[in-house]
C-alpha cells in the first residue's frame, strides 16, 4: 500500500512539474521515438513520387554551380547518409536548409552556421516540423540534418518526422557536428541560425 | 554479527546514505527530462511510446522514496522500491554490456563530457558494481526492519 502511495505521489509530482516546465524541459507524455524500417515504395503521405531512373534528367538544385553533384529525392526511404565533403558542397550553395537535431542548449553552444534548431527531444519538435512544412519549402529539395555523429540517432529521428510530412530528400550528415568542427568550418553560437 | 547487522544505529546510517544517493540522482534528472529520456532511449529496452513517461516519473519516484527513507516514513516499502529500481538498472546495464553497446548510465543526468566507447563500457561495469553495493544497503534495511512487517 505504501509503495502505491509513493508511486502516486511521484506521478502527481511529475504531472505538475512537466505542466509548468519551459519548452526546453517539457516532454510529451507519449513519446514518438520509433525508428521505422525503410518504407516500401509508395509509402508516406501524399502522392507517391517515382524515383528517377538512370535515364531521367535530374534538375540540379537551385544555387548549385554547373557540374555540381545532384542529390535526387528518395521517396522510398526517410533519409540518405552523406559525407562531410557533400555537406561542405551543399553548405556552400547557401540555399540548402540545415537542421540541427541536438538539444537547444547544445545548439546555443555552437552549431553549423545557418542551421536551425530542431531538437527531437523537446516537446515542440512536432510543431516545428509542421511549421516548417507550412513555410512551403520544396519537399523534393535537399535538406541536411545533423546531430553529434557516431551512434547518435537524433538526426535519423528528425528525418523520420520530416519524411512523415512529405519531405523526401532529407540527407543525414552522418559524422555530424564534431566532424564539422574538425574540418574547421564556420560555426555560430547563440539562439539564431 | 547478526545483531550488529540489524542494529538500529547501522540501519539509520544506511538509510541516510541510500536516501542521499537517490535524492541527488533524482534531482539531477528532474532538472533535464528530455536528456534523461534520451538516455533511456539509448538503452534500447523501452518501447518508444513509454520513454517519456518513464523519464518523467522515475526521477520523482527516486526523490520521493529517498525522502521517505531519509525521514523513516514507510522505510521498508521505500527500501523495497529502491531495491527493485536497482535490480532493473543492473539488468539494463548488464544487457547492454553483453551487447557491447556503450550507454551512459544517466544516473545523475546527461553526461557533459564525451567519452570513448571503451571508457563508457568500463564505466558501465563500475556502475553495476556500485549498484550491487547499493542493493546490499537496501537489503540491510529490509533485513533489519523485518520485525516492522510483523507488527
Amino acid at each position: 500500500m505504501d509503495a502505491f502511495l509513493f508511486l502516486a505521489v511521484a506521478v502527481l509530482a511529475a504531472l505538475f512539474s512537466n505542466a509548468f516546465a519551459g519548452t526546453e524541459r517539457r516532454l510529451k507524455w507519449i513519446g514518438s521515438y520509433e525508428r521505422a524500417a525503410a518504407a516500401s515504395p509508395g509509402a508516406g503521405p501524399g502522392v507517391a513520387k517515382p524515383t528517377p531512373g538512370p535515364e531521367a534528367v535530374v534538375t540540379p538544385s537551385l544555387g548549385a554551380p554547373a557540374g555540381a553533384k545532384a542529390f535526387p529525392p528518395h521517396p522510398d526511404k526517410a533519409s540518405a547518409d552523406i559525407s562531410g565533403e557533400d555537406v561542405m558542397e551543399l553548405h556552400a550553395r547557401k540555399t540548402v536548409p540545415f537542421l540541427d537535431a541536438r538539444r537547444t542548449s547544445v545548439y546555443r553552444d555552437g552549431h553549423i552556421a545557418g542551421a536551425r534548431p530542431f531538437s527531437v527531444w523537446e516537446s515542440d519538435v512536432d510543431e516545428k516540423v509542421k511549421a516548417y512544412f507550412a513555410e512551403g519549402t520544396d519537399q523534393s529539395a535537399p535538406i541536411v540534418v545533423y546531430c553529434s555523429g557516431g551512434t547518435c540517432e537524433d538526426s535519423h529521428m528528425l528525418a523520420e518526422k520530416l519524411y512523415l510530412v512529405g519531405f523526401d530528400n532529407v540527407l543525414i550528415y552522418k559524422d555530424g557536428y564534431p566532424d564539422w568542427i574538425q574540418r574547421g568550418l564556420p560555426v555560430t553560437k547563440g539562439s539564431e541560425p | 554479527m547478526r545483531g550488529r547487522l540489524a542494529s538500529e544505529w547501522l540501519t539509520v546510517r544506511v538509510q541516510f546514505v541510500l536516501a542521499a544517493f537517490f535524492v541527488l540522482a533524482g534531482i539531477a534528472k528532474i532538472a533535464d527530462p528530455p536528456g534523461f529520456a534520451h538516455e533511456i532511449h539509448n538503452y534500447g529496452l523501452v518501447p518508444g511510446s513509454l520513454v517519456n513517461a518513464m523519464a518523467l516519473i522515475l526521477p520523482w519516484l527516486e526523490v520521493i522514496t529517498g525522502v521517505g527513507l531519509f525521514l523513516g516514513i514507510a522505510r521498508r516499502s521505500a527500501a523495497r522500491i529502491l531495491g527493485i529500481l536497482l535490480i532493473v538498472f543492473i539488468i539494463a546495464l548488464g544487457i547492454n554490456l553483453a551487447r557491447k553497446k556503450p550507454v551512459d548510465c544517466g544516473c545523475f543526468g546527461t553526461a557533459k563530457v564525451q567519452k570513448t566507447d571503451a571508457e563508457r563500457l568500463k564505466d558501465m561495469k563500475l556502475v553495476i558494481l556500485r549498484d550491487v553495493g547499493l542493493l546490499l544497503l537496501a537489503g540491510q534495511i529490509l533485513y533489519a526492519t523485518k520485525r516492522e512487517e510483523r507488527i
